[in-house]
């Protein structure tokens, strides 16, 4: 994974993305939502920006062991 | 047996070069390696080893060179393990030899060796305990190390190229030129990356026909062609590494740093047409200088005409050998035997061409010793003979004068750049070799990582891959048909990996030759338990250093599998990982080191501050100052005189470094009630409140001022080291858990310049400065109130606010009239004063100045109590009911006097009860000496249950000035009540 390609600007550089999080399970307590991290070898939910590009929040599912990329898709209305 | 000193029909110009080599001058000529024209000098000894230090020479051609690793100039500027064969000679080059103290022929730890013996696999770790390492630590680094680190470098940093194309070639040997051909005849975007300065690979020396033309001449169209087509063809660039589809490749002419640049190549395929690295074979004592590997010998002889020597016995267990002899005895050498570890029986079988070669060769009076191994070489610092003897009676040893052995025992396909990121690979018998396989879409193997080994095959093999990667990236054109090539036969290779030898020889049967790896080690190794190739490998350091396993990996891993009786298939070969090649880590970095590290940022009011001796510093992204060197000789004095005139008289300050980030929409109100743990929603318009944000698990994040510009928008400060975090912070929030709310978010933060003034006379100078048309706000103003309007026509807002303690006022500006405003200002009478006066007031007044806000303090460490209690349910909210969060060792946030009232105190001193004076009860986080108060104050965060009112405590800072008593005092210093700041 040495690219990303967000939905405003099209495929670009990993180093214009900041990772932000692992998102924790989903219905999990107050706790559990800061602490725990869902840490699974082939599937990770994680916050990344467009940092420095256009400032999209993105919601990437990935594979960490092979670096390959499932889904991406934009959060909220951020973008240009 | 003198050594070789004649060039035979030499390529190069014959340009002179002087050069010196361990303080000795020799001349080369242009276009010579330090290791060409030192072995045309017949300098034969060019280093010692690592571990053992015994004599070592060229083992190879290349960067895997493992033996002769070169210092390059002198103190301070060294450049270290440069491998010979790469280092082109430049007039007045120095260059010196490693390993050896305080000379080459003369060092002090191979003598010790001669007592010691050898120690093997794990030495350190077992001999090294008692009574503990650090005892040794110091001797054992002196003596460990590759080369000398360089002190300073003055080197130019490297260019960093990024390069896109359909095809990259690695290697512009006969399969990548063949590749490259068929890639771009068929229409592709081709680069192509060859590690030497020149194309052509083994061509360089192997005899052979490509479509009709001797190899020298089809490379040389075919580079032409190239260039035709619009391919790049890269020469003196490694491809060292990359991931995702990311190459990169590291170009470095004359093998120096400070000339190097990096590509960073994406290419839609990429062919591995790498070729193959030759390896050794195991025989006692074939590290001593003069052992050489067949192919390199045939490089050196045929680029630069330094024969490796002039008697020669060649040793392998194939049948270039045979080939390779025939071009050694053109050039006028002399081949004392030939020594293939094949039997007759073996050989007999097929391979007409070369069986021809090898009659004729005996006619010629060439001893041929099929079924024959070398066992050991004879010499001291240079080869004088080798002991060979029937493999199938190894005891009938017979000698051979001789003054270089080139051994060959096969070659180890370069396939590594496809293998780190997870391709596999496959044993193939043809070169007792693991070659590429199971490679994703966009990687394909050539030639050599195909298996191929013969000039017809790889060629071939080559063009065919070329013309499947055209088709891999949708180009529609036709490659033509393939040239034919006619060249050496197929090797026919035998595995041998290591020679007869009792278990005593085998220390000195070498495998790695860098790290001084033997046969006795990886025995060893496996005698005590350590089974897997990669385990063997970290025990051993087989494969560790420069040359990472190039030469050593395979022959490694084949001697484990005859040692554990098992297939090299089933051992396998550690894992290879980039860089490929040594790099130097300033050409990775590239531009991006000192001052080019990140970007410099400077406030509209930087100039004014430089020009009128400000002392800037480094302040997060921005540059700030400190103090100004007319108000005292140090910071400190400065620092202390700004701080009492500003309650004198008055100030102005440059706070133009805040974070600010504009909040506009309907539901910005409510938004901001969420991410700060007081409501933004309650600040009436035109007013502005203190607001404090807290992190997901309820920690203090970061504090600022909020304005209400409108029912609809907020303007928010955030402190200056936090501006981008913060920014972040608040997108983050705003697209995901308060994602589709109508909440926009701008960074202002270089929209607005800020000067704060302080001080009595604030109010009065503004008046004067701003004219008639602000007069009625200033006076309207009481604290946390602003006014807008306008100043030279430009957009101002004056808050009144200022975190000094003084009658203050916030001007938030247009950077456009900045420079002008604040020159009014001084030129009204205040003076400015930096960040030093600023920590002063802070501390004076209670209010944090940065060290609190740790990551670690939540808001009921920092006494905010009655902003919790608000009950506003923000961000971390939640987790501050957690019970460790009310416990009695938490820290509170007090104010902290000497007892004596004239110690000094300094922030970071740790803080201990008078009774346990080695338990640390809280640490003191900022501290100044108040030039109001005239002593030392400071803010601590200590136990709460230590944090009464007068508690007696102890500042313990050893390293700067030892114990001070000090008792807890009110956290506001000075001016409790804020009589100052109402007037």
């Amino acid at each position: 994974m040495t690219r990303l390609t967000c939905p405003f600007c099209g495929p670009r550089d990993l180093q214009e993305f900041e990772f932000r999080k692992t998102l924790p399970e989903p219905d999990s307590n107050a706790y559990a939502q800061v602490y725990e991290r869902a840490n699974r070898l082939e599937d990770s939910l994680e916050h990344w920006q467009h940092v420095h590009g256009c400032r999209a929040w993105l919601l990437i599912r990935r594979n960490p062991s092979t670096g390959q990329v499932l889904k991406l898709e934009l959060m909220g209305g951020g973008g240009p | 047996m003198s050594p070789a000193k004649v060039r035979v029909g030499s390529r190069l110009a014959s340009a002179p070069v002087r050069f010196s080599f361990d303080g000795r001058q020799y001349t080369g000529q242009r276009g010579d390696t330090a290791a060409s024209a030192l072995l045309a000098h017949g300098v034969r000894f060019l280093g010692r080893s690592l571990k053992y230090r015994r004599p070592r020479g060229l083992l190879t051609a290349g960067p895997e060179e493992p033996n002769v690793l070169l210092t390059v100039g002198s103190r301070p500027t060294v450049i270290p393990n440069v491998p010979a064969p790469l280092l082109v000679l430049t007039d007045g080059l120095e260059f010196r030899s490693q390993n050896r103290w305080p000379s080459l022929h003369c060092d002090v730890a191979s003598l010790l060796q001669v007592g010691g013996g050898f120690f093997g696999a794990g030495f350190y770790y077992k001999t090294f305990m008692w009574p503990s390492w650090r005892s040794y630590e110091t001797i054992v680094r002196n003596l460990a190390g590759l080369g000398e680190a360089p002190g300073v470098s003055t080197l130019p940093p490297p260019a960093i190229e990024h390069l896109s194309c359909d095809v990259l070639v690695g290697g512009a040997g006969p399969a990548g030129l063949a590749a490259a051909l068929a890639a771009a005849r068929a229409g592709a975007r081709v680069v192509v990356c060859e590690r030497e300065p020149e194309c052509g690979g083994e061509l360089e020396f192997e005899g052979g026909t490509i479509d009709g033309r001797p190899g020298g001449q089809w490379v040389a169209a075919v580079a032409e062609e190239l260039g035709r087509r619009g391919a790049r063809v890269l020469t003196d660039t490694a491809i060292v590494g990359g991931s995702g589809g990311l190459l990169i490749a590291h170009a470095e002419p004359g093998g120096l740093a400070g000339r190097n640049k990096i590509y960073q190549i994406r290419p839609r395929h990429f062919v591995i047409a790498m070729g193959a690295v030759e390896r050794p074979i195991a025989f006692v004592d074939n590290d001593r200088p003069g052992v050489m590997l067949l192919g390199a010998a045939e490089r050196y002889l045929a680029r630069y005409g330094a024969a490796a020597g002039n008697n020669l016995v060649l040793f392998g267990n194939h049948d270039r050998l045979y080939a390779a002899a025939g071009r050694f005895v053109a050039a006028g050498l002399r081949v004392r035997a030939i020594v293939d570890s094949r039997t007759e029986a073996a050989v007999a079988d097929g391979g007409t061409a070369a069986n021809d070669l090898r009659a004729k060769l005996q006619r010629g009076g060439i001893e041929c010793l099929l079924g024959y191994a070398v066992l050991a070489t004879e010499g001291r610092a240079a080869v004088h003979g080798a002991r060979v003897a029937p493999l199938a009676s190894p005891h009938d040893e017979r000698r051979i004068a001789c003054d270089a052995i080139l051994v060959s025992g096969g070659w180890s396909p370069a396939i590594h750049a496809g293998l780190h990121e997870g391709g596999k690979r496959r044993y193939a018998d043809c070169s007792a070799a693991f070659i590429a396989a199971g490679q994703p879409e966009w990687r394909t193997g050539a030639g050599a990582s195909n298996g191929a080994l013969d000039l017809a095959a790889v060629v071939a093999d080559g063009f065919a891959a070329g013309e499947r990667a055209a088709r891999a990236v949708g180009t529609a054109g036709s490659a033509g048909p393939a040239p034919i090539a006619y060249g050496d036969g197929p090797p026919r290779l035998a595995p041998f990996w290591s020679s007869p030898a009792s278990t005593d020889q085998e220390k000195r049967q070498f495998v790695d030759f860098q790290n001084d790896v033997t046969v006795a080690d990886l025995r060893q190794a496996l005698a005590e338990g350590f089974i897997d190739i990669e385990h063997i490998k970290r025990y051993t350091t087989l494969g560790v250093g420069t040359e990472q396993g190039r030469t050593s990996g395979v022959l490694g891993a084949a001697i484990v599998a005859e040692l554990k009786r098992e297939t090299l298939l089933a051992v396998g070969t550690s894992r290879t990982r980039p860089p490929y090649h040594p790099v130097t880590l300033a050409a990775l970095a590239g531009h991006r080191s000192g001052q080019q590290i990140r970007v410099t940022r400077r406030t509209p009011l930087h100039e004014w501050q430089e020009g009128h001796g400000g002392v800037l510093e480094p302040a997060e992204y921005w540059m700030r100052t400190r103090y100004y060197r007319a108000n005292g000789a140090n910071a400190f004095a400065a620092g202390v005189a700004e701080a009492a005139r500003v309650r004198a008289v008055g100030g102005i300050l440059d706070g133009s470094t805040l974070g600010k980030i504009e909040v506009a929409g309907q539901d910005a109100a409510a938004y901001l009630d969420r991410m700060y743990l007081n409501r933004a929603s309650t600040i009436k318009v035109g007013r502005s409140k203190y607001m404090v944000n807290l992190r997901e698990d309820g920690m203090v994040l970061d504090d600022g001022i909020v304005l209400r510009l409108a029912d609809d928008r907020y303007f928010a400060t955030t402190s200056s080291g936090h501006a981008g975090h913060m920014l972040a912070h608040f997108e983050h929030y705003a697209d995901t858990e308060w994602g589709g709310r109508d909440v926009a978010l701008t960074d202002v933060t270089e929209a607005w310049a800020v000067i704060v003034v302080a001080g009595p006379a604030s109010r009065d100078t503004l008046r004067d400065v701003l004219g008639s048309a602000w007069h009625a706000d200033l006076g309207r103003l009481t604290h946390m109130d602003f006014a807008t309007g306008r100043w030279h026509g430009r957009e101002l807002r004056v808050l009144r606010a200022g975190f000094s303690g003084e009658l203050a006022f916030e001007l938030h500006c247009r950077p456009a009239i900045a420079v002008p405003l604040w020159q009014a200002l001084v030129d009204g009478g205040l003076e400015p004063y930096g960040l030093e006066a600023l920590d002063i007031l802070r501390v004076e007044k209670g209010y944090l100045v940065g060290a609190e806000l740790n990551g670690q303090t939540t808001p009921h460490d920092l006494g905010m109590d009655g902003l919790v209690e608000l009950g506003n349910p923000c961000i971390g909210r939640p987790l501050l009911d957690r019970p460790a969060f009310h416990e009695a060792s938490r820290p509170r946030l007090v104010g902290l006097r000497t007892v004596d009232g004239k110690a000094t105190i300094l922030g970071g001193a740790q803080i201990t009860t008078v009774a346990v004076p080695n338990r640390s009860v809280g640490h003191i986080t900022s501290a100044v000496y108040s030039p109001a108060l005239r002593e030392w104050i400071g803010l601590a965060l200590v136990a709460r249950s230590l944090a009464a009112e007068g508690t007696q405590l102890v500042a313990r800072d050893p390293l700067r000035g030892g114990d001070t008593a000090v008792r807890v005092s009110p956290l506001v210093h000075f001016d409790p009540s804020g009589e100052r700041m109402k007037s």
